[in-house]
């Protein structure tokens, strides 16, 4: 399978075009991959359905039993658990990091340890998150699996 | 995740105190050493082993709790349970005069070097995602 990049001036929306006679098992496999990071998170900000890129999710939290999706400009209130996000956005680069709060991986900067071992999260955007000693091994193992995907 | 469960408790605590034993024997051999205490130092390696596993088993359910007041507070009960038990042991049978400063290294010693490697280790991993992470945010750029 071939990947072109072409560069267009002035193009209002990147896309992607596939052009094929039969899907063979590789493209099947992108087509999956491309399906969850190209899939929208749908929930309500001030009152309004909104629909965002699932990709421009920083990271979902559950607070008092509601789940919200925290992008740079939103938080999405959403209709979903913690776990239906996993399963349903599995491709995209989430991991859990503690009882209440998923990440996505793409959108960290960097991670810290302290004395006590709880892990800082530092995302691109400047805020920070804390990763519990109990998932810290579950995050390195989605972390490493993440790594081997995108080698592929 | 949980280590240490029901179901496999008492296989760990069999694991340990075979391991102490075989080490305590070995040590004796290479040494020529003869033990006067055989018998109450088998006990004592049995009950040692029921207890820091059990400590140890207590970790899964203080994961939400800061690592060092944990670690502080593990240390304390086992140190506790130490002069405790020696001081029993004294009054049933007389220990050597310097019985309990001997018991307070044996459990400080490998607790010390257990909590240096468990940090080494930590920092380590956080270094080894933090060349994951930096290597996707190069790829996405």
């Amino acid at each position: 399978m071939r990947f072109i990049k072409t560069k267009e001036q002035e193009l209002k929306e990147n896309y992607l075009e596939l052009h094929y006679d039969n899907i063979d098992s590789e493209t099947r496999e992108l087509i999956s991959r491309l399906d969850t990071t190209l899939s929208n998170v749908e929930g309500s900000y001030e009152e309004k359905h909104v629909s965002v890129p699932v990709t421009e999710v920083l990271y979902f939290e559950t607070v008092d039993r509601k789940t919200f999706a925290y992008t740079d400009k939103m938080c999405i209130e959403m209709r979903l658990t913690l776990n239906n996000v996993l399963e349903m956005y599995s491709g995209a680069g989430l991991i859990r990091i503690s009882r209440s709060a998923v990440v996505n991986v793409y959108k960290i900067d960097h991670l810290q340890g302290d004395m006590n071992m709880r892990t800082v999260i530092f995302l691109k955007n400047g805020e920070k998150l804390i990763m519990n000693r109990g998932y810290k091994k579950e995050f390195l193992a989605e972390l490493e699996k993440i790594k081997e995907r995108n080698q592929k | 995740m949980k280590l240490i469960n029901r179901k496999n408790f008492i296989s760990i605590v069999c694991i340990s105190f075979t391991l102490i034993v075989c080490g305590k024997l070995l040590l004796e051999k290479s040494m020529g050493f003869i033990d006067a205490h055989y018998t109450e130092n088998i006990f004592a390696c049995l009950f040692f082993s029921i207890i820091i596993t059990a400590i140890l088993a207590l970790h899964f359910y203080l994961q939400r709790f800061p690592l060092i007041p944990v670690l502080i507070a593990q240390y304390l009960s086992v140190i506790g349970v130490t002069v405790g038990f020696v001081k029993i042991a004294d009054m049933i049978e007389k220990t050597s005069t310097n019985g309990m400063w001997q018991m307070l290294l044996s459990v400080t010693i490998p607790f010390v070097v257990s909590a240096i490697v468990y940090y080494i280790a930590y920092f380590r991993q956080i270094k080894k995602a933090n060349d994951i992470i930096a290597g996707l945010n190069q790829n996405q750029l």
